[in-house]
């Protein structure tokens, strides 16, 4: 062992040591990419299963159907007649019926601004008080009028409704069920979320006149569809990323699946041949909605309460009808139903490839957290560099202590180098605060101004590297090298920390914006080759925050939302911003922005090489 | 004659007695509500139904009975319980409620509470006693007693009601009875509460125990668990309390009622076959109206209407004649329906209607089975169907409370107060006892009237805050104040949650922590200077809130293990690794001084060769010493 250790340390001196951290730093990130390709494969992922033990799904018999389509039917004029109908009109035909069924009815008025637009309506929600329950624990399902894509919701609203009536004549519910009918899909939701948690602005959204005990779980249902359909899709994704816990998509897919015979798809895989393509097209694309923190439906909003909720969608081309779908929700429910604590078992961080597969966050998370820690190697190396002179050999960066620190100097005293370390750090300061200028803009812009204004702002973005770059140079005192250093330093060492955390919170988002912007570890001034130099300029001004959403725009979509145009992408941006609270923006522009700025400048760097405040010790 | 519902229902029916609505004998003297007691040792038991909108019906069964101070002195019981007697003695207790309660009364639909709300507590069972004793101490000690003895009595938790769950109110509660001494300081008032208790049919049983006719005759026939239990509200009470007439001796009372609500759709579902499959589509009841109405399109009515219904449908049984020890005086069933209203009651049965037009009650042969039917009204135009069932009283005020924020670490509560009249104010006490892991934040507390921007602290006139002790003791908090009338007014306050040892979770799955319910007890205006005695009630009308949950920071406890086992192992590994690059300096053996083993034996060489020398020095003395005594 301490054979080992001495020549460990033998080759700390080692000048090819000194070397080894950007291919250190490539290392994680090709691992990183690879790693993520790898758990669709049958070795990394696993089956999913039902860890709540008190679930139970797929256990009861479901009674739904037989006369109860009469009623559906029934309640699907009412609701037909009321399509292109004012939201008014559509809450108090609703209203009759749910006080004609004996349930406790209230509304709740909302009225959000968004990139200009007003977005307001009417929730209208009933409570069904559970017979002999005491009002401490609530479930809900929830019956927006219009869907994610502003289709009537046709076969949906009526369904809640007869369902409603359903439940009401059993006595075995032990929490209270509330069926919450949006004119919306994500403002409604989230208005009618906000207000029952208190956490409501209420200059914007109306307190709730009725309550009911802590919520549980939530199902929403979006069913536009007249006809007969195959399957049942499930919609997951949270807003920020965050996801239900798999229990909860877990029951689901073992009442629909195994209980009711019905197909379940998630992530818009209609066909799904659970083969490594199929699979990993699915995981991507969920890791795409996850990174962009939309709200994909009206569950979305439940779950940053920790309630779980999903919603579903029936599709494709079957002999399923209403009933069996109106059975599923019934089976989930009974399943909900025998929650004694929270749903807090299974996984709350997965990426499912598969209706019964997934990662869990202990196998995909380190994907993401090699690249993110790519840029602290980097950025370590750069600070252990910024302190040795150009002349002397480059030490490692494995200075572990302070007094080694000095042991590493000590051999040759005469060599020590102070850090300059206030332009760097003003720099880079500057830098992350300027990101707060697009950020503002692109939240307070009215929808009109939206794309001048990120023509404009791309325009300048693209400049102001060369401006600052100038102003380096043009001051009383040029920049060194060593500060060059510590201005990339500083830069790594913020992307790093933020995307590492990023990464235990949203996956997806930390481990894109880290591939956008790897290239950032490696670039560096080239004041001797224009062509490298150039070639770094390129690689830089494609992978820019500006260029990547505008690219990401104009794409034939994987998701309907994104291959929308530039107007449409950046309006929803603001409308997330706005209503659900989607954090993407922040770290688009305060993380990834200013460390791409920061990167364009120090390529652009013409390190000063006379004038080098080397210090002798 | 026993009537069989539902088989041969039409044949039943015939088989009833009808009275015409018109031949009723008026009796003044049995006004339901009314319970002026006899001095005398006496028993009597009063059913009274009221059919409540949305096809429901109220079921209050009450159960009085009296004996004389001396005789409960001299361990003479008669009609009082010889086993509550005997506790009650021991443990020195001068007034004791006691109460069972499952569900929420939906005052919305149902308006006021029955008795007022004075018989009634929140979910989960709750207790409060007078206990004469000569310091707190000896109270305390007192009301365990008192506690376990009624945890085994009723089969119920009670002996958790420990000090944490137990309070003094100072204004909500007054006693019922007449004490000689009511305000003398060895009367002390102890209130405790246990929300998450579950009432269930093991606490029937000793109820119906008390009675002197037991569950075997009488209206307490008819109560039965299954039913009880499935119902929307019930809850169950006893009360016991000295009372004096102006003339007479002064008597023990003991009062038991059980007041459910039972939704009569689900009631009638016959016990073998409870699921609530869909009626065959003929059998639907719709509205024909519709314009898109079909054999295969129905939109049901029949939720709203009222249903016919009879006892047996209802309880599974009739009652089974009189408890022959029964006041004769006191018709053992009411039912409150508008006259107009067509009841059907067996054979032998005489029919008193009540002056006030919603009422009547029955008299019947002890030894008969007697049974009821309401057939439902007639099928005229939806107009009138309101007029079918006496229409609910409005209560004083309505309450709600909810938490309010989200998250582990903070919390609120929110009790929004309703004062349904147009022009009369409501001064109330809202009482709270909360557990200890609640902190609650007193300057937060704060009223707002809505509709009326900034608050309105003038409303509460008085806070009463004695604040918990961690581990030993829990909040109380009693508010005095006033909603103006026709508004609404928000009452709030901030609390922070603890963290719990992890031995302090209950053992069960963790759903949360119970919050027991807020009392409210509404001031009688024309008396509000006190006093005593039944006639000059200190309280108008009382009501509960449901129960909140509430969620603590919960580990997940199978979880520790987990993490302990692999922490230490983590920490084993990783500690001593890191330790030793810490403290040590690791240099390169060619660099570093000589290495361990080296240093090691050239140390042992030293110490030989000095052990040597020291030898050598220290032999030559005493060489020399020996020299020195041959020469002597």
């Amino acid at each position: 062992m301490p054979r080992l250790l001495a020549s460990a340390l033998s080759l700390r001196r080692d000048p090819r040591l000194l070397k080894l951290p950007p291919y250190l730093s490539l290392l994680c990130i090709v691992i990183g990419v690879v790693w993520l390709f790898l758990l669709p494969l049958d070795d990394y992922s696993r089956r999913t299963y039902i860890s709540e033990n008190a679930l139970l799904p797929g256990q009861v018999h479901t009674y739904f159907g037989g006369s109860d389509q009469n009623v559906f039917r029934a309640y699907k004029h009412e609701t037909d007649e009321l399509a292109g109908k004012g939201n008014i009109e559509v809450n108090d035909k609703l209203e009759s019926i749910a006080k004609g069924l004996g349930l406790k009815v209230g509304r709740q008025n909302f009225t959000y601004s968004s990139a200009g637009n007003t977005h307001s309506g009417q929730n209208i929600y009933a409570i069904l008080q559970a017979p002999r329950g005491d009002a401490t624990e609530a479930i809900v399902l929830v019956a927006a009028w219009k869907n994610v894509k502003g289709e009537l919701n046709r076969s949906g609203v009526p369904l809640v409704l007869t369902l409603a009536r359903y439940f009401k004549r059993w006595s075995l519910w032990s929490k209270d069920i509330i069926f919450l009918f949006t004119p919306d899909s994500i403002a409604g939701p989230q208005a009618w979320v906000d207000a029952y948690h208190d956490a409501h602005d209420s200059s914007r959204v109306a307190s709730l006149p009725l309550k009911s005990g802590a919520l549980q779980g939530a199902i929403a249902l979006d069913y536009t569809r007249e006809t007969r359909f195959q399957s049942v899709h499930i919609v997951y994704d949270g807003v920020n990323g965050q996801l239900p816990n798999l229990d909860l998509i877990n029951s689901v897919n073992h009442v629909a699946g195994g209980q009711m015979g019905m197909g379940v798809a998630i992530q818009e895989m209609w066909k799904h041949s659970n083969s490594y393509h199929d699979r990993l097209q699915t995981m991507l694309r969920g890791m795409l909605k996850q990174g962009l923190g939309l709200a994909s439906g009206p569950h979305s909003s439940f779950i940053p309460y920790h309630v779980d909720a999903v919603t579903l969608q029936p599709f494709g081309e079957g002999w399923q009808d209403e009933m069996a779908i109106g059975r599923v929700i019934e089976g989930t429910f009974r399943s909900l139903n025998n929650l004694l604590e929270h749903l807090h078992q299974s996984f709350f961080f997965y990426l499912l490839m598969q209706r019964e597969r997934f990662v869990s966050i202990g196998t995909y998370l380190p994907s993401a957290m090699l690249v993110a820690a790519n840029f602290t190697i980097m950025a370590i190396a750069l600070w252990v560099k910024s302190g040795q002179p150009d002349v002397q050999e480059i030490i490692t960066e494995k200075t572990k202590t302070a007094e080694e620190a000095e042991r590493i100097v000590s051999p040759n005293p005469h060599v020590a180098s102070e850090r300059d370390l206030f332009l760097p750090l003003v720099l880079v300061a500057v830098c992350q605060f300027l990101g707060v200028v697009p950020l503002y803009l692109f939240n307070h812009l009215s929808e009109s101004a939206l794309i001048p204004a990120f023509v404009l702002f791309s325009v300048l973005s693209s400049i102001l590297p060369f401006l600052l770059s100038n102003l380096l140079h043009t001051s009383t005192t040029s920049t060194t090298t060593q500060q060059y250093h510590l201005i990339r330093s500083f830069s790594l060492l913020l992307l790093g920390m933020f995307l590492s955390s990023l990464a235990t919170l949203n996956f997806s988002l930390a481990f894109f914006v880290g591939v956008f912007s790897a290239p950032l570890t490696f670039v560096r001034p080239c004041p001797n080759s224009s062509t490298l130099k150039w070639l770094s300029m390129v690689v830089l001004y494609v992978l820019s925050p500006t260029t990547v959403v505008l690219v990401a725009s104009m794409l034939p979509g994987l998701d309907e939302k994104v291959g929308c145009g530039l107007g449409e992408v950046l309006r929803q941006a603001a409308f997330a911003w706005d209503v659900t609270g989607t954090y993407t923006p922040v770290v688009v522009w305060c993380v990834w922005w200013p460390a791409w700025i920061v990167g364009v400048v120090s390529v652009l760097g013409r390190p000063g090489a006379g004038d080098k405040k080397v210090k002798k010790a | 004659m026993r009537p069989s519902f539902p088989s041969s229902f039409l044949l039943s029916l015939l088989s009833l007695l009808c009275f015409s609505p018109y031949t009723a004998i008026a009796n003044a003297s049995s006004s339901p509500a009314d319970s002026i007691s006899n001095s005398r040792s006496d028993y009597h038991e009063q059913l009274i139904l009221r059919p409540l909108p949305l096809s429901t019906l109220l079921a209050s069964f009450n159960f009085r009975s009296n004996t004389s101070l001396s005789a409960f002195e001299a361990h003479n019981f008669r009609f009082f319980p010889r086993s509550l007697g005997q506790i009650l003695e021991h443990a020195g207790t001068r007034e004791l409620h006691l109460r069972f309660s499952l569900g929420r009364w939906d005052a919305e639909s149902w308006g006021a509470r029955p008795w007022n709300g004075a018989r009634e507590g929140g979910t989960g069972v709750e207790m409060w006693a007078w206990l004469e004793a000569d310091t707190d101490e000896e109270a305390d000690r007192k009301w365990l007693t008192l506690t376990n003895a009624l945890s085994g009595l009723f089969c119920a938790s009670l002996n958790f009601i420990d000090s944490t769950r137990t309070t003094r109110p100072v204004m909500s509660f007054q006693p019922e009875g007449n004490h000689i001494d009511a305000n003398a300081t060895n009367m002390h008032l102890l209130y405790g509460v246990l929300p998450h208790e579950v009432v269930c049919t093991e606490n029937l049983t000793p109820f119906l125990k008390l009675l002197p006719c037991k569950g075997k005759a009488g209206i307490a026939s008819l109560l039965d668990g299954h039913k009880l239990f499935d119902s929307s509200w019930q809850t169950m009470a006893i009360d016991i309390r000295p009372v004096c007439p102006e003339d007479g001796e002064c008597v023990l009372q003991i009062e038991q009622s059980i007041d459910m609500v039972l939704d009569i759709d689900r009631s009638k579902r016959p016990r073998d076959n409870p699921i609530p499959r869909p009626p065959p589509a003929h059998e639907m009841k719709c509205n024909t109206s519709k314009p898109y109405h079909a054999h295969d399109t129905c939109f049901p009515t029949d939720s709203a209407a009222n249903q016919d219904w009879s006892l047996s449908q209802i309880f599974g049984k009739p009652i089974k004649g009189t408890c022959p020890l029964t006041d004769p005086n006191v018709s053992p069933v009411c039912i409150q329906v508008p006259d107009s209203r067509i009841v059907f009651a067996s054979e032998g049965a005489v029919e008193k209607k009540n002056p006030d037009q919603t009422s009547r009650c029955f008299d019947f042969p002890a030894e008969n089975d007697f049974e009821i039917f309401l057939p439902a009204p007639e099928a005229e135009d939806g107009s009138v169907v309101i007029e079918h069932v006496v229409k609910p009283e409005t209560p004083l005020l309505y309450a709600e409370r909810s938490f309010t924020g989200h998250g582990q670490e903070r919390g609120g509560v929110q009790t929004i107060l309703r004062n349904p009249s147009p022009d009369q104010e409501v001064e109330f006490i809202y009482m709270e006892s909360l557990p200890w892991f609640m902190r609650i934040y007193l300057h937060t507390i704060s009223a707002r009237v809505d509709g009326q921007p900034g608050k309105a602290d003038s409303l509460i006139q008085e806070v009463y805050y004695r604040p918990a002790v961690d581990r030993a003791r829990g909040t109380q908090l009693e508010v005095r104040m006033t909603v103006p009338p026709a508004s609404t007014v928000f009452l709030t306050y901030d609390f922070e949650k603890s963290i719990l040892r992890y031995t302090e979770y209950p053992p069960d799955a963790n759903r949360g922590f119970d919050v027991a319910a807020a009392v409210i007890t509404i001031l009688n205006r024309d008396n509000k200077s006190g006093g005593n005695g039944r006639n000059s009630r200190f309280a108008a009308y009382n009501l509960r809130t449901t129960t909140l949950l509430c969620n603590l920071p919960t580990p997940d406890f199978s979880m520790p293990y987990n993490v302990i086992i692999f922490t230490s192992t983590a920490i084993a590994l990783a500690f001593g690794g890191m330790f030793n690059i810490l403290v040590r300096r690791f240099v390169a053996a060619n660099e570093g001084p000589e290495s361990g083993l080296k240093k090691g034996v050239n140390k042992l060489k030293a110490k030989v060769a000095g052990f040597l020398k020291k030898g050598k020095k220290e032999s030559a003395p005493a060489v020399a010493a020996e020299e020195e005594k041959k020469m002597e």
